[in-house]
């Protein structure tokens, strides 16, 4: 098992690292965000460390939703991944590797946004915050990569990078990463509070302050990451029985 | 070689296959014995494909069972018995081959090792390049050798050797026969019908979903004892009228007969002033052409 799902990992881990062409964007894009527009608009005390938090989250949605989740389910079935299949093992072992590997990516990115908030507002956090915040960000990459993998599987392959901008871009908005929740009008704060992107933010800040983390926003988390790999396995199964019959 | 499991390799009843209206796949039954190796063969469109991918459990069939040493083709048990080789499209060109064998032994319980693989399928110079740019033939090798990662005991090879060069297909030929004596059962498809017959003791071939022919290779050959005799003549001389023969290029003639004996015997008689005289059995395509057009109504 543990032999298998290193196997599975190292194969995944590989294949990304030798396309710089797509990691090297993908984790440097939140981090030149965050140094245009996050860096400025709330300086370097308490505000501009949750600003940071915010676009912390905000990366590991853009890398784990965006492009890993999305992206990964367009690889559709290939002769490859059928003959993957046919080893014996265990067959989910291979998604367990990917959201490892999209956890991982996520996380580099992560570290450029800490990096940058650090060179740009002088934002430095005690070693066991940043630790903190590195393992919510590392928690809130899971249900970004499943309901990545989600919608890239039930849309068409062209269908899926417009799909994921038009719920990915609403998602950040009202999740409060480019808004402190207090700013978001009546209406959209009530609907905020059940967004995959806030239980994330709110996990962040909470790791942020070193407070204790709330059960409700961990649920919404929870129900959010069974919902994308709930409709992830059925489209998958949806889609082999149309590719084989 | 002991056979602790008295469950065949391979054993397959009555597979149908529909896709919408169309019927792929309609009564198909297979046997494999260990030691073994069966050509699977067929026209392009046949039905082979979707055969093949029930056998291996990628696809259900609508009715029939598949068994693969008496356990269902798409279970864990099945799967870590057999080998195949993946098709040639998708494999991902980040990756070198030695990383590829890397990642399948580690599936495995009992693997062989990548160096070992490497030598059997000439991968020695490839073997730790990228991918990306392999040649079609460099790329068959490497699914070659991922059949062969497990030390199984069924095989099932797919076009194992479009676009390998002779020397490679001779090399493959020569691993396929000793996999086959120390007990491996084989499943081939080719288009090559000297690889199929270089390879495999029986074959089965379908057309439209159905089986049309089925047999040991001894047994069909036997069922067709026609010999080709090829000879050439001097130029603006043809052969007689009841020799029967065709020209294959200017100057040279064939002819076919069951007795070619007596054939050449009355050549001689009749002062034929022929060279380069040949006598051969006729190839297996030949043969099974002739049988197929024999059996049509």
């Amino acid at each position: 098992m543990i032999r298998q799902l290193s196997a599975e990992l190292a194969l995944v881990l590989r294949i990304l690292f030798r396309q710089p062409g797509f990691w090297v964007p993908t984790v440097l894009f939140p981090a030149m965000l965050y140094a245009f527009f996050g860096a400025s608009m709330a300086g370097a005390g308490r505000m501009g460390a949750y600003a940071m938090a915010s676009f912390a989250v905000y990366a590991v949605v853009g890398v784990g939703f965006y492009q890993f989740g999305v992206s990964v389910a367009q690889d559709r079935e290939t002769p490859f991944s059928a003959w993957q299949r046919l080893l014996p093992g265990n067959g989910s072992l291979i998604w367990v590797a990917r959201v490892v590997a999209a956890v991982i990516f996520a996380l580099v990115a992560v570290a450029l946004v800490l990096t940058a908030a650090w060179l740009i507002a002088g934002i430095a956090l005690q070693p066991d915050a940043y630790l903190r915040l590195a393992a919510a960000c590392a928690v809130a990459a899971v249900p970004a990569v499943l309901l990545g993998t989600a919608l890239g599987s039930l849309a068409s392959a062209r269908a899926a990078v417009p799909l994921s901008n038009l719920v990915f871009l609403p998602l950040a908005y009202l999740g409060g990463l480019w808004v402190p929740p207090i700013a978001l009008p009546a209406g959209i704060a009530a609907l905020s509070v059940w967004t995959p992107t806030r239980a994330m933010a709110e996990i962040a800040w909470a790791a942020l302050d070193g407070r204790d983390l709330s059960g409700r926003y961990m649920a919404v988390l929870a129900g959010w990451a069974l919902l994308g790999a709930l409709v992830t396995w059925g489209a998958q199964i949806r889609h082999r029985r149309a590719l084989f019959g | 070689m002991i056979h602790s499991q008295p469950q065949p390799p391979l054993r397959a009843r009555g597979l149908t296959k529909s896709f919408g209206a169309v019927r792929a796949v309609n009564g198909v039954d297979l046997d494999l014995a260990p030691g073994e190796a069966l050509g699977f063969l067929g026209p392009n469109g046949a039905g082979k494909s979707t055969v093949l991918s029930i056998l291996m459990g990628l696809r259900p069939a609508d009715t029939g069972e598949v068994a693969l040493f008496g356990h269902a083709p798409d279970s864990a048990a099945a799967r870590a018995l057999f080998g195949a080789t993946p098709q040639s499209a998708g494999f991902p060109e980040q990756i070198t081959p030695r990383e590829l064998l890397v990642y399948a032994a580690a599936h495995h319980r009992a693997p062989r090792p990548a160096g070992d693989l490497a030598e059997a399928f000439g991968l020695g110079r490839l073997i730790d390049r990228h991918m990306a740019g392999f040649s079609g033939g460099e790329v068959r090798r490497v699914a070659l050798a991922l059949a062969f990662v497990g030390n199984p005991r069924l095989v099932f090879l797919d076009e194992p050797t479009t676009g390998l060069d002779t020397a490679a297909q001779e090399g493959f030929q020569q691993v396929a026969r000793d996999y086959v004596r120390q007990g491996g059962a084989l499943v081939l498809t080719s288009h090559h019908w000297d690889e199929i017959e270089a390879v495999c003791d029986r074959l089965t071939m379908i057309d439209r979903g159905e089986p049309v022919l089925d047999g040991t290779i001894d047994a069909i050959r036997a069922r067709t004892r026609v010999n080709r005799v090829t000879f050439a003549l001097p130029d603006g001389r043809h052969p007689p009228a009841w020799l029967a023969a065709g020209a294959t290029t200017p100057g040279h003639w064939q002819a076919e007969s069951a007795d070619s004996d007596a054939l050449i015997r009355r050549m001689v008689a009749d002062g034929v002033p022929f060279t380069a005289l040949a006598v051969r059995p006729l190839d297996l395509k030949d043969i099974i052409t002739r049988i197929r057009n024999e059996a049509r109504p």
